[in-house]
């Protein structure tokens, strides 16, 4: 019990200290860059041609300067930037004047979350029967299956979002052509708004769960083909074992790395259906950055990236953690710690 | 002679590959066994042992196909039933098997009882768990393994304490025949030692009535079994006693491979160490006539013609060399002789 | 080396992915260099252009005598003018907006050509939208059914009269014929034009040219980075290595897709050149070769040879390059190959977001799919302006990933199996 304490405290500090480096990168890579920060922030608000009330911009450059303490030096600022963040401060957005930032991400990362943590259970879930289903029948199927899904998890996600959308939005009229709801609509609890979120959410949801299966599916197929040759496979066998029994230990055994696969796959999957999102106007954290960057709108942009990297982090970890009960051999690992 | 245990009449079996070509690893073994005895089989890497060991426990899947021959366990012929009649009443009840690697044998995310558990299951739905508990508790004090093994997760347990549960576990049904491959070949000498011991024990003790071991380290079959026999390319070309076996072996082949070990023993100063020059045949194409022929210094035209059948000599003992015995043992004498004197054949050529 | 190109050859996977591979490559450089026009010239009209053969009107017209004009109603949005009142324009852009999905801001008043295409589109007369009076409903219905009357006959064929403006309203000759050979500007377009009327077949090879280049420098960066930490950190040992371990975890947990977001806006578009954004890239790709060189490293680290050297007294730098390097060569070039599909699709996911290479030069597949997506060529049916580069993108990665996993079952041979 005590290794374990001492494995998870270990694991608890590591996660502190990266999350203090992403929270110094966010702070010192835009200021890193030639220019006066604020003029640039600015100069790109204005330059890319986005509506905004100029005088909107110069009190938000005043508010920036007084609550982020841009007069004083750089350490001291950062110091300044720790204490907002904990405090949940983002300032306020440039474009959407005076809206606070933290209320802006956190109704986009709500949608966000909604989708893509379910599409992305569902896809690797999905993705890891159907490579166990290749790895135990081989044959046909495994041939015919993997090259198709090789490629699929080739396509980017944002890709098969737009022919998604063209094929079944488009062509055929069975899903709306995006959004997170009804454009008539405005957001509260009632049976047509869920209903309409629901219609809404079918094709981003099927197409995160499509990409993500690929990739699972080409994992838990090597795993399980070589679990499937490991030699308590042939021994419990000739212990008189059922077969559908012995599926049972190679899958649960090749699922396992495939928990750790997914850990370390999050960042570039969920940047991927970020982007995804995009595509179908989804109201989640991904066009917000796409209209912040078009807009110019820094405070959104940083919060926003702080935030996606906060997220992984914190899935990481609890991976880490689901991991460490799930698997023995990390539990006879920890004890010994 | 006592009641016979085990009967394996002419089996034969063969691996097929990725490339759909045969490989006749056991090709026509017959052997016996009695109750209360123990048979080592000997042989280079690739002779096929293994592979005996697999295909006697009747049960085939891929690669390992069947192809003829018959397996007879206390009077029961096991080679004509359905394999999964087989999974169900044979194996683990009448034989069991202890595999070359054991560090590996047990599944890694599963404790030792929910294995157990699986085991006894499979042939016995009715059993509870306590009862299942109970009954593995007992069998594991008799052999010398605390119980708390039993909770414990394979990766925490050492080598030697993982190979003795896996022994525990393929007798937990008191099966009649044991069939162990190398059971301690990866082990260090003490865990070698109790796992021997232990096996004795499961003899004596009556859980298991007969044991087949199979092994490349000849001088612990001497210790070990009371028969041994002598594999080559598929097929048992020497068969004989354990005594027998290392001090009289008849057959070439034999010869070379006893010829390889030293036995602290009396009278075995002179035995001279030798490898067997050349490789084991490839068993796809096997050769016709004898299969060693290519290898063998005492080889006549016609070894490498004709199928070799058995010869039977002495009390029970056999042997496969188109020589008889008597030409044999003259031979070896004067090759004993001539090498006390100095005069070493090199290569052994005629 | 010549022994070890040869066995990845003899691997299936590596050989389909390798011709893929080289077919792409050779058609990226042949095809534009071919091509009559320049990749980024524009040739048509604004508009996606399906695939297809196009002569162009005013050579039609010109066959014959000089006294006609020929106006296409979709494409001349003056024309239209006469059709539909400015006021009538702006009730529909509001209408398309609030009741159809159509983005706002997408269409204007001054562009009534394709306000009336998306209304064609998308107007269902039948359908009655919810919050709209019954009164309302049926003054847009009656709104619709006068349109299409005055929208009836696209081809109008206006006179020239004697002062020389053109008069209207003429109708045209069904008898008149022009030989296709009498016509100056016959052009193919395989995969039609993009929204700037530019041909996508030629601007499509040429940027997948571009995002090779940009996968390879990303590649090249990444790798180069990846390698020099890995080969110090896994045979020097103790402090460094774990110094490099620590810092090459930390960066294997933070999302290098959210660094590359931020560090390309930081750099703002006019720092947003094609090779800074490459390098950008590979930036934030190198853990993963590092981690693989480190293990390798380790694994060779106290191999007889190499023992055998230090015991010689060969430098560190010697040792490195002579007996480590040709170890870890299989695994850095299956590194370099893995990134480069990664840069890829890193690229092309940046320019989805507006923050890829700021380049009025060059054309790459993520600016491609930028145009397409801003131009809502899905929304249109204008298929070819996105399929086909998806299908490029997808390809690419495909092929490269198939060489790697050939290779990868070539040099780890307990893989060969599955």
């Amino acid at each position: 019990m005590r290794g374990y304490r001492r494995y998870y405290g270990k694991k608890l500090l590591w996660y502190l200290v990266t999350l203090f480096v992403a929270l110094a990168l966010n702070f010192f890579l835009p200021r890193l860059m030639p220019g006066d920060p604020i003029a640039a922030m600015v100069s790109q608000a204005m330059g890319d041609g986005a509506v905004i009330d100029a005088e909107a911009i110069r009190a938000v450059e005043l508010q920036f300067i007084e609550r982020f303490g841009l007069d004083q030096p750089l350490p001291m600022q950062f110091l300044i930037y720790l204490r907002n963040v904990v405090r949940g401060d983002f300032g306020t957005s440039f474009l959407q004047h005076p809206r606070p930032v933290s209320d802006i991400i956190g109704e986009s990362i709500t949608w966000t979350l909604a989708l893509q943590l379910p599409a992305i259970i569902v896809g690797w879930i999905l993705g890891n029967s159907l490579g166990a289903i290749a790895a135990y029948l081989r044959k046909g199927f495994d041939k015919g299956m993997m090259p198709v899904l090789m490629f699929v998890s080739n396509v980017p996600a944002f890709g098969l979002a737009i022919v998604m959308l063209w094929l079944f939005a488009v062509n055929l009229g069975w899903f709306p052509v995006g959004g997170g709801f009804a454009f008539d609509m405005v957001p509260h609890f009632s049976w047509d708004f869920m209903m309409s979120v629901l219609r809404h959410y079918q094709l981003p949801f099927w197409t995160m769960v499509f990409i993500t299966i690929g990739g699972q599916a080409i994992g838990m197929r090597s795993m399980s083909i070589y679990e499937l040759n490991a030699d308590y496979v042939k021994y419990a066998r000739f212990l008189g074992i059922k077969d559908s029994k012995i599926i049972k230990y190679v899958f649960r055994n090749a699922m396992l790395p495939q928990i750790t696969g997914l850990a370390f796959a999050l960042g570039a999957m969920v940047g991927g259906n970020i982007v995804a999102e995009t595509v179908f106007s989804y109201p989640g954290i991904g066009i917000t950055l796409l209209s912040s960057i078009r807009g110019g709108d820094y405070p959104v942009i940083s919060a926003a990236t702080l935030i996606i990297t906060i997220m992984i982090l914190l899935a990481n970890l609890f991976i880490e953690i689901i991991y460490g009960l799930l698997d023995p051999r990390i539990k006879a690992a920890q004890q010994d710690v | 002679m006592g009641k016979v245990i085990l009967e394996v009449k002419d089996l034969k079996t063969k691996y097929v590959t990725r490339f759909k070509e045969s490989v006749y690893a056991v090709d026509g073994v017959s052997l016996q066994i009695e109750e209360g005895k123990s048979l080592g089989v000997a042989g280079e890497s690739g002779c096929g042992k293994s592979t005996l060991a697999l295909s006697l426990m009747g049960y085939y899947f891929a690669p390992l196909h069947y192809i003829s021959g018959d397996i007879i366990i206390d009077g029961k012929n096991i080679s004509g039933m359905k394999p999964d009649e087989v999974r169900k009443n044979v194996l683990g009840r009448e034989v069991a098997y202890i595999p070359q690697a054991a560090m590996n044998a047990l599944n890694p995310t599963q404790k030792v009882i929910k294995f157990v558990e699986d085991v006894v299951r499979a042939h016995d739905k009715s059993m509870s768990k306590k009862d299942i508990y109970d009954m593995a508790v007992q069998r594991f004090e008799v052999l010398g393994l605390p119980k708390e093994v039993l909770s414990k997760y394979s990766v925490e347990l050492s080598g030697g304490m993982k190979q003795r549960t896996v022994i525990a576990i393929s007798t937990i049904k008191s099966p009649k025949v044991l069939i162990a491959d190398e059971p301690s070949s990866a082990l260090d000498v003490t865990s070698q030692k109790m796992v021997i011991k232990m096996m004795r024990e499961l003899m004596e003790k009556g859980y298991i009535k007969a044991m087949i071991f199979i092994t490349h380290e000849l001088p612990l079959l001497y210790n070990v079994t009371d028969d041994i026999m002598v594999m080559y390319a598929g097929q048992i070309i020497e068969r004989g006693t354990a005594h027998e076996m290392v001090f009289d072996p008849v057959h070439p082949y034999s010869k070379g491979l006893m010829g390889s070990i030293i036995v602290p023993e009396a009278g075995t100063r002179d035995v001279k160490l030798e490898a067997i020059p050349g490789t084991p045949p490839n068993l796809k194409k096997p050769p016709p006539g004898c299969r060693f022929a290519a290898r063998c210094k005492y080889k006549i035209p016609t070894c490498e013609h004709g199928e070799r059948s058995p010869r039977i000599f002495d009390n029970n003992r056999m042997h496969r060399c188109i020589h008889s015995v008597e030409y044999l043992q003259e031979r070896y004498k004067n090759e004993r002789e001539a090498g006390s004197k100095g005069k070493v054949s090199e290569t052994g050529a005629e | 080396m010549f022994h070890q190109v040869k066995q990845a050859f003899r691997s299936p996977k590596f050989l389909v992915g390798f011709i893929i591979f080289t077919s792409l490559l050779a058609a990226a450089i042949i095809y534009p260099a071919l091509s009559m026009w320049h990749p980024l010239q524009i040739i048509t009209r604004p508009g996606f252009a399906p695939p297809g053969r196009y002569v162009n009107i005013q050579d039609v017209i010109q066959v014959r005598p000089l006294d006609r004009r020929m106006i296409l109603v979709d494409v001349d949005a003056n024309r239209l003018g006469n059709v539909v009142a400015d006021e009538d324009v702006y009730n529909m852009i509001y209408f398309l907006e609030t009741f159809l999905g159509v983005p706002v801001g997408h269409l204007s008043v001054d562009d009534q050509a394709t306000v009336i295409y998306y209304w064609n589109n998308y107007y269902d007369p039948t359908y009655r939208h919810a919050g709209m009076i019954m009164a309302e409903h049926l003054a847009w219905t009656r709104f619709h059914a006068q349109l299409q009357v005055a929208l009836d006959g696209t081809i109008i064929i206006a006179y020239r009269d004697e002062e020389g403006y053109l008069q209207e309203g003429a109708g045209f000759d069904t008898q008149d014929f022009v030989h296709i050979r009498d016509i100056v500007n016959v052009y193919h377009f395989p995969l039609g034009t993009d929204n700037f009327g530019r041909d996508m077949l030629t601007q499509m090879l040429s940027a997948m040219l571009v995002s090779l280049r940009m996968g390879l420098i990303a590649g090249l960066v990444a790798t180069s980075i990846g390698l020099t930490l890995g080969l110090v950190s896994g045979y020097l040992g103790g402090f460094v290595d774990d110094a490099i371990l620590f810092i090459t975890n930390i960066f294997t947990v933070i999302p290098g897709f959210i660094l590359l977001i931020l560090i390309t806006y930081s750099l703002g578009p006019a720092g947003r050149g094609v090779t800074v954004v490459s390098a950008v890239i590979g930036l934030t790709a190198w853990p993963w070769t590092c981690r693989a060189v480190r293990s390798q490293v380790l694994s060779l680290r106290n191999r007889d040879h190499v023992n055998l050297s230090k015991l010689s007294g060969h430098s560190m730098p010697r040792i490195i390059v002579k007996d480590i390097l040709p170890y870890v060569a299989s695994y850095v070039v299956m590194a370099l190959i893995l990134q480069i599909s990664t840069a890829i699709l890193a690229e092309a996911q940046l320019s989805m977001l507006g923050l890829g290479p700021n380049t009025a030069e060059v054309a790459t597949l993520g600016l491609m799919m930028q145009w397409a997506t801003m131009f809502s060529a899905w929304q249109v049916g204008a298929w070819w302006a996105f399929v086909p580069v998806i299908l490029a993108i997808a390809l690419m990665a495909f092929s490269l990933n198939l060489m790697n996993t050939g290779l990868d079952q070539v040099f780890n041979p307990q893989l060969r199996d599955s």
